[in-house]
């Protein structure tokens, strides 16, 4: 949407009149929006710097194209503060890389949601929540940028439920998936740092994320008893693929393989080695494919590959593992990749980097 | 109280059908497999159909890396370039 061709609604004075046209009008996730009132929107796009009609994402498959003026109307709805929108932007950038496969991470039937993963100094400058509750509702940053996001997919790409969204059950994170890294007590360097983003950079990770799969362990006391609940969770039946993983370790998780002196790396080598199913296990429910087993048994495999099992992803790469969530508990998550594999690849990106001023 | 719309209008870009064939008596076919579980088998007996009851001849086999993402453009050129209609479908 260029700004000149902006359409603009006059509608009476009245807040929850507003409210109500907007659901009249189809602009919602079922939940209220906030009416997005034209001065407010222009400040919102103005945050980015570029021209209003900057184009941010494009839909591979209709055209559609999301412009930084349509992406603040969206995040005005959905309750964004102006000082999110950067994150927002990244985040549809990132998107709009074909490995993302926009259109079919949004379109099928697997029901994926984007999770937005935020890494870097700007979690605390913009206020998002890393802590306690961490998937849970309560922060108005985490919440809203989650939610901006499902807003854009709706009413710019037009990824309608029963239309063009033909998710068999969807999951929760379609109304809002958004995180923040936790850096308080992590003994690993942060993502954004791992990513190779200079000091001071925050960047946004994007994952067509199928779900969310909690991973309760009490007992375990050391890096390979926790450690193997988790795989074990990525590796089940319902959940096994070629496809990449997310898994957020919380704190009391990640105190046991820190204090054990485990980098990330030997913690994404275990869960590769362990996250895997037999041969005839996989026939055992159907799932088994040769070709599968072929692509990741090729020539030039991970040397962590082992003959005669199938391995979720193709390395110790394709697992994204941060800490994030309160002190207390010894729940992790495991958050599989839409649907069948790897269809959907996560993508990241420095926030801000491509606007001229933010 | 003035409101921005926030939906998008519609994609400003150009669709037109090819023109459709006029008999299918000897045709050559295309098939588009999009790597689903079974959309090799499905489309292949489809094509069988296509023999049989009209003398058409499977000439080309194209595959999609990417079930649910658009085909290559380069391999749809390719195909209209190499076969008269090309078969495809989901497969699941």
């Amino acid at each position: 949407m260029s700004i000149a061709a902006a359409r603009i609604h006059e509608v009476p004075d009245d807040l929850l009149s507003a409210i109500d046209f907007c659901y009249q009008q189809g602009w919602t996730d079922g939940l209220p929006v906030v009416p997005p009132v034209v001065d407010r929107v222009d400040a919102m796009a103005a945050r980015d710097g570029r021209p209003p009609e900057t184009v941010i994402a494009r839909h591979p498959a209709t055209g559609l194209t999301l412009s930084l003026h349509a992406a603040a109307t969206n995040a005005m709805m959905a309750g964004c503060l102006p000082e999110y929108f950067p994150v927002l932007v990244a985040a549809f950038e990132a998107m709009d890389r074909p490995d993302f496969n926009f259109h079919g991470s949004t379109a099928s039937t697997g029901g994926s949601a984007p999770l937005i993963v935020v890494s870097g100094p700007i979690v605390d400058e913009i206020g998002m929540n890393a802590d306690v509750n961490l998937f849970g509702p309560g922060n108005r940053a985490n919440s809203t940028i989650g939610r901006a996001s499902r807003l854009i997919l709706r009413n710019v790409f037009q990824m309608m439920p029963g239309v063009s969204d033909k998710s068999t059950q969807g999951n929760p994170g379609k109304y809002s998936f958004c995180i923040a890294e936790r850096a308080r007590d992590n003994p690993w360097p942060l993502l954004c740092t791992a990513q190779g983003y200079p000091d001071g950079v925050s960047s946004v990770t994007v994952y067509a994320g199928g779900g969310f799969c909690n991973v309760e362990n009490h007992g375990g006391n050391t890096p390979e008893q926790v450690l193997g609940a988790i795989a074990d969770a990525m590796a089940n039946y319902g959940c096994i693929t070629l496809g990449q993983s997310v898994v957020i370790l919380a704190p009391e998780h990640m105190r046991i393989i820190g204090n054990a002196g485990w980098s990330r790396e030997r913690t994404q080598d275990f869960l590769f080695t362990r996250a895997k199913r037999s041969v005839d296990g996989m026939k055992s429910v159907g799932k088994y494919r040769d070709s599968e087993y072929d692509k990741q048994h090729a020539a030039g495999a991970h040397r962590l590959v082992e003959t005669g099992f199938l391995h979720r992803g193709m390395g110790p790469d394709d697992i994204l593992v941060t800490m994030g969530g309160g002190d207390a508990g010894g729940h992790s998550c495991f958050i599989p990749s839409w649907s069948r594999g790897r269809g959907s690849l996560m993508q990241h990106k420095a926030i801000g980097a491509s606007a001229n001023s933010n | 109280m003035r409101l921005y719309d926030p939906t998008s209008a519609a994609a400003k870009r150009t669709l037109t059908r090819a023109a459709r064939l006029a008999d299918l008596e000897g045709k050559t076919i295309g098939i588009l497999d999009n790597g689903k579980l079974n959309a090799i088998e499905m489309l292949r007996e489809v094509a069988t159909l296509f023999e049989q009851r009209h003398g058409c001849t499977v000439k080309g086999v194209y595959h999609k890396s990417n079930a649910s993402a658009p085909a290559p453009k380069n391999t749809l050129v390719a195909a209209a370039k190499e076969v008269d209609f090309l078969i495809t479908g989901l497969g699941d």
